[in-house]
Order: C-alpha cells, then sequence, then structure tokens
C-alpha cells in the first residue's frame, strides 16, 4: 500500500487518493456541536421577512418546504425539506453518535450501518445551495417589498461554512482511520 | 498503455464504504472486513442503472424547461414564468450577475450534466481508449457542480412561502418545478451509480 502523503494520486487518472491526516477527533467533535447549535437557531428563528405596502410576511427554514406542502407540491415540499433540513440534521447527529464513543475508544452500536446511511445522507446535504437560492430570491423581491435579513440568515451561513469544515475533516478515509486507531 | 499494476491484476478490491483495500476472496458474497459493507469489483450494474436514471432525466428535461415553474398572480396581472423567462427577467431588472448565476446553474449546468454523462457513458461502453483522462476529469467536474442546479428550486420555495399576500400578490408553484427537481435528482443519482473506474477497463 502507498504511504497517505499529501497529493498522492491515482496513477492511471490523477484523482487524489487518500487526503492526509486532517485534525483530530476533538475538532470534528467540536465542528459537529457548533454545527448542531446552529442548525437549531437556523430553524427557531425567521430566515427573512418581507415588507410591501404594510403588511409584513417571514418565512423559516422549515416555512420554505411547508408554503410547497400547502400548494400539493408534495414531491418538492419533501425534497426540499430533506435537503435542507433532515440531511444536515442527520449528517450532524450520524456524526456526533459516532464520534463521542470513538474519542473514547469505543465504537457506537451499529456504527457501520449508521456510517454508511452517512455516506448515503451526505451528497444531500445542500445547505450552501440553498443559501444562495435565498440570495436569488431576496434579490428578486428587493424590487417589490422591503427585504429585512433574519437571525436564521446568518446562522445558515455559519451552518453552511461548520459544515464544509465537518465534512472535509469527517472523510470516510480520516474515519476508518480513526476507527482502525480505536482497535488496535 | 500504463505501467502501473491495477487492483484487480493484483486481486485487490476497494471497498467502496471505508476505502480499505482487501484482498478479493472468491466467495459469494464477499464483504469488507472492516466495515462489513459488501464488495464489489465494480459497481453493479453500474451501466445499465445510469443509463436508465439518465435516459429519464434527459426526457424530463423537456418538461422542466417548458412548463411553467412558478405562476405570479398580482393585482396588475398575471405572470407565469419558466426557468429561462425566469432569467430574463433578472436581467431587465438589472441584477445581471445574478441572473448570469441562474442561468449558468438552471440552465448550462443541467444541460452539460446530461451531455457529459452521455458522451462518459456512451464511451465507458464502447471501452473507448481515448481521452480517458479527459473523461474522467469531466465526470469528476460535473459529480462536483451538479448540485448547484437545484438553486432555482430554492429560490421558487422561499418566493412561495413569502409571498402569499392574497389580496396584493401571490406566487405559486408550477409543475415545470417538480420536472426540473427531478433532472436535478435523476442525474445525481446517474452520476452515483456509475462507476469511473469503467472508462478505464481494457478495449474489447
Amino acid at each position: 500500500m502507498a504511504p497517505a502523503s499529501e497529493g498522492t494520486r491515482c496513477a492511471r487518472c490523477r484523482a487524489p487518493l487518500q487526503r492526509p491526516e486532517n485534525g483530530n477527533i476533538d475538532t470534528a467533535i467540536a465542528l459537529a456541536i457548533s454545527a448542531l447549535i446552529l442548525f437549531f437557531l437556523s430553524n427557531a428563528y425567521p430566515l427573512v421577512e418581507i415588507q410591501a405596502s404594510g403588511s409584513t410576511r417571514a418565512t423559516t427554514l422549515t416555512g420554505a418546504a411547508l408554503g410547497l406542502y400547502s400548494q400539493d407540491h408534495v414531491g418538492l415540499a419533501a425534497l426540499v425539506f430533506l435537503t435542507t433540513v433532515v440531511g444536515p440534521f442527520l449528517q450532524i447527529a450520524a456524526l456526533l453518535y459516532l464520534l463521542i464513543p470513538l474519542r473514547g475508544a469505543r465504537e457506537a452500536p451499529g456504527q457501520n450501518t449508521i456510517f454508511r446511511l452517512l455516506a448515503q445522507v451526505r451528497p444531500w446535504t445542500f445547505v450552501e445551495v440553498f443559501m444562495l437560492g435565498v440570495l436569488v430570491a431576496l434579490v428578486r423581491l428587493s424590487a417589490y417589498a422591503r427585504v429585512i435579513p433574519g437571525v436564521a440568515l446568518w446562522s445558515c451561513a455559519l451552518l453552511m461554512l461548520t459544515l464544509a469544515a465537518l465534512t472535509s475533516r469527517t472523510t470516510p478515509g480520516q474515519f476508518w482511520r480513526w476507527v482502525d486507531r480505536s482497535r488496535s | 498503455m500504463n505501467a502501473a499494476p491495477t487492483g484487480r491484476s493484483l486481486g485487490l478490491l476497494v471497498c467502496l464504504q471505508c476505502r480499505a483495500t482487501v484482498r478479493a476472496l472468491h466467495v459469494a458474497y464477499p464483504r469488507c472486513p472492516r466495515c462489513y459493507a459488501h464488495l464489489y469489483e465494480r459497481k453493479p450494474h453500474s451501466l445499465a442503472l445510469t443509463a436508465a436514471l439518465l435516459l429519464c432525466a434527459a426526457i424530463l428535461y423537456i418538461p422542466a424547461n417548458l412548463l411553467p415553474v412558478m405562476y405570479t398572480r398580482t393585482i396588475f396581472d398575471d405572470e407565469q414564468d419558466t426557468i429561462m423567462s425566469g432569467v430574463l427577467e433578472l436581467l431587465h431588472s438589472g441584477s445581471w450577475p445574478i441572473a448570469v448565476l441562474v442561468f449558468i446553474a438552471s440552465i448550462v449546468v443541467p444541460l452539460l450534466k446530461i451531455l457529459s454523462l452521455s458522451v462518459v457513458l456512451f464511451s465507458a461502453w464502447r471501452r473507448s481508449p481515448r481521452f480517458r483522462s479527459q473523461r474522467s476529469e469531466l465526470f469528476r467536474l460535473v459529480e462536483f457542480i451538479g448540485r448547484w442546479s437545484m438553486l432555482d428550486v430554492y429560490a421558487i420555495s422561499l418566493l412561495v412561502a413569502l409571498v402569499q399576500i392574497r389580496s396584493l400578490a401571490f406566487v405559486s408553484v408550477g409543475w415545470g418545478a417538480l420536472a426540473f427537481a427531478s433532472v436535478v435528482v435523476l442525474t445525481t443519482f446517474a452520476a452515483r451509480t456509475f462507476d469511473e473506474r469503467l472508462l478505464w477497463e481494457a478495449p474489447p
């Protein structure tokens, strides 16, 4: 087996092979806890509020999915809900469930299944795309209404960054390196 | 063409879940000793699954672009927007950077994704030996940028949630949005079921 050094690449297709060691497990747990807090903030507070001709209206993260649901677009509502609420939550919760016992060199019950689930959920976390979508919607609205950013808009932006940092620190390669280390 | 030994030639498998390198055992359903996931030399039925998902996506791409994605009802007029007319409206309202962004995310990326995946799939099926590195690169690029096409779906969902002042303005979703979201989901699955290593099989 080739040593896992910086920039090891596939001899055939030049894809990066194994990422080098990236931070310790404590950093990952800290990031996951921050992400969890930011996730709750993002869901508890309104995302944006608009004011037009005397009336105001605000929406939350789940409000975006609920609006679609109330118009009988269940499929779309489910997709938006899964990618902006369920996906990030499952990802953070699964990582915390796996990493906290692993820190004390123990393995969480059902570790392999949960990690496989995590790998399935991961590509469906679209927080960064959602943030840009919010921006596009606000630009469209700004011509007609006064737009007031809410607390959740900021916490969502931070969640996006935290999740990116968390994901890059808990790649499958890295996670299983921690597992190997705790087993030996 | 390449001197480097492959896992297959050395009798090794890589676990697609935990990236462990495992000696291939000739048993019916080998599993990874580290994470207990099923082991495959190549993702099972990769070409057929990718082709089926891609075909569905290509068909749905038509209604996604022709059907309205959003209806806007105000006291002055009724409007319906397709993906493209939404981009044009953004352009006319003066926010051209956003218009370019939406144009790339909603028009260019899905089309590029369907076309590139078709090229990659076709050449993998033909086992064509030419431009392999470039096709690998193309595939990875498509996998990376594909998610951004969800942009417009989120923008619409937010507009729907916010603009509900019934007497003044009312925004509702059109079926085009569902078709569009389906294209994104189907192409994402298509990219996931495709085994990149099939691009490197020896020609028949």
